[in-house]
């Protein structure tokens, strides 16, 4: 009797956890996802990137770029028709900037997060 | 390009590409069950959704259509529920494996995962408004306008396809769509790019012809004829990316193993085609080819996990590689074709293992 109340309780307690929502489990001292993590390095033409590109982006999207100096003034270009506020006489300092330090050889590793809860 | 030997269970977390908007992959190690927890699936954002209070949020119906007006979500989740688990994967997952680099949010393997979506057909939706014969595309706007002169991430796609399959869906995986999903209201377009899958949607529109701006004229195409890699093509070289193509990936393999000893390779499987008929494993870079087991779960347009004992015969590091052949026989390419925006990256998945004597 007893080891039947047993069985019982087992396989009531197995189909409870395969009913349940697998609880995922977050390394708590990670990161929330959503966070800015990355800034800018210094140098020359940091200033104007910053204040036209930061309305918009956070450094995230810039710090992942590889791009060569013909694909970063195609997307200054691409930016500035698209609302991107920047003197023409900062461009050249701006896609200098973005190829000296986003350039084809840039490595990026993502930041690893948990999502916001977790 | 190889990729590092994945271990068999990574602390979990999210890989986020970017802050702000969110983007963020799964880890490829942790892409190993059939449903996806939402917790770990990818999140795409092109822009910061204003999440309405889903009792003041309206889905406006107009265009093409016999009896335009607005829909509540009590009132659509009065319509016959519809339920699918189905793959989606972002038109970009993979950009940053392409040679030569493109601009954009650099991808690698994450940006795609397996869930239950449950929701309403779209072809009831529009039904009660009574489409016009004139109409072709459907017109989809999210509540996420960018500001100033940033191009809307406003679309279309064929009417057709999306009265045959389309869902808008109020739920993932049995819990209320999740506002990084697109909360109140997403659609769901099985074997379609992620770019199809518009979030936070707020109006629907049967029209004549198909949505312009940035979005359907110049992003979201894909070369007609393939090119060299580095090619610019023009739009009017290109069609717009619709279905997936063919791939598999590997998400379990050990870092190190012992020769002559077995251990298991896992990985998913996924195509445009309603299902993989195969899924091979190669140690000798592509010369033969081993069949690997298929999970038995599967739904139209799900992936098929598939797993593999594999016994190395030599030691050293050997170089894992899956392809996969889809119901319609296509079969995933060695190299994936090079298109300027990185879209629908399939190439081979490589995976390094270190084999001891």
């Amino acid at each position: 009797m007893k080891r039947a109340a047993v069985l019982v309780l087992v396989l009531a307690a197995a189909f409870a956890s395969a009913a349940t929502k697998r609880s995922v489990s977050f390394d708590s001292n990670l990161p929330v996802l959503g966070t800015r993590f990355h800034s800018l390095p210094a140098g020359k033409g940091k200033q104007q990137v910053e204040a036209s590109c930061f309305p918009c982006h956070s450094a995230d999207m810039l710090v992942q770029q590889r791009l060569t100096e013909k694909q970063w003034t195609a997307e200054v270009d691409k930016m500035i028709r698209w609302g991107a506020v920047m003197k023409e006489s900062d461009k050249t300092a701006a896609v200098a900037y973005l190829v000296r330090n986003f350039g084809p050889a840039n490595k990026f590793t993502p930041v690893r997060t948990r999502p916001a809860g977790y | 390009m190889a990729q590092k030997a994945v271990t068999p269970r990574a602390r979990e977390s999210m890989l986020q590409m970017n802050g702000y908007a969110v983007n963020a992959e799964t880890p490829l190690a942790l892409l190993t069950e059939y449903v996806t927890p939402n917790e770990l699936f990818f999140v795409r954002s092109h822009w910061i959704p204003r999440t309405p209070d889903p009792k003041k949020w309206r889905l406006t119906i107009d265009g093409e259509v016999d009896r335009s007006g607005d829909i509540t979500l009590s009132e659509l989740k009065k319509l016959p529920q519809a339920e699918t688990t189905c793959v989606l994967q972002c038109a970009g997952n993979g950009r940053g494996l392409y040679s030569p680099t493109l601009p954009g949010v650099q991808w690698r393997y994450g940006a795609v995962g397996n869930a239950r979506w449950t929701g309403v057909r779209v072809r009831d939706v529009l039904e009660r408004a009574g489409v016009k014969p004139s109409a072709k595309h459907l017109h989809v706007f999210g509540s996420d306008d960018p500001p100033g002169k940033v191009p809307p991430f406003h679309r279309s796609i064929e009417l057709e396809k999306v009265l045959a399959d389309g869902i808008l869906a109020f739920a993932m995986n049995g819990e209320p769509l999740p506002v990084a999903h697109g909360a109140p209201l997403r659609l769901i377009v099985p074997g379609w790019a992620g770019d199809h899958w518009m979030k936070w949607i707020v109006r629907l529109s049967p029209q004549a012809e198909a949505q312009k701006g940035f979005y359907m004229e110049t992003a979201y195409r894909y070369p007609l004829t393939p090119g060299a890699p580095g090619v610019a093509f023009k739009p009017e070289e290109m069609a717009p990316v619709t279905e997936l193509f063919v791939k598999s990936n590997i998400t379990t393999a050990p870092a190190k193993v012992r020769a002559k000893h077995a251990c298991e390779i896992r990985g998913f499987a996924f195509s445009g085609a309603p299902d993989i008929a195969k899924v091979e494993i190669s140690d000798d870079d592509g010369a033969t080819w081993q069949e690997t087991s298929l999970d038995p779960r599967h739904d139209p347009y799900a992936w098929r996990l598939w797993s593999y004992h594999w016994t190395p015969s030599r030691s050293g590091t050997v170089r894992l590689c899956a392809r996969a052949t889809d119901s319609r026989g296509n079969v995933q390419p060695r190299e994936a074709t090079w298109n300027q925006s990185g879209y629908l990256q399939n190439s081979w998945h490589f995976v390094d293992v270190e084999v001891t004597a």
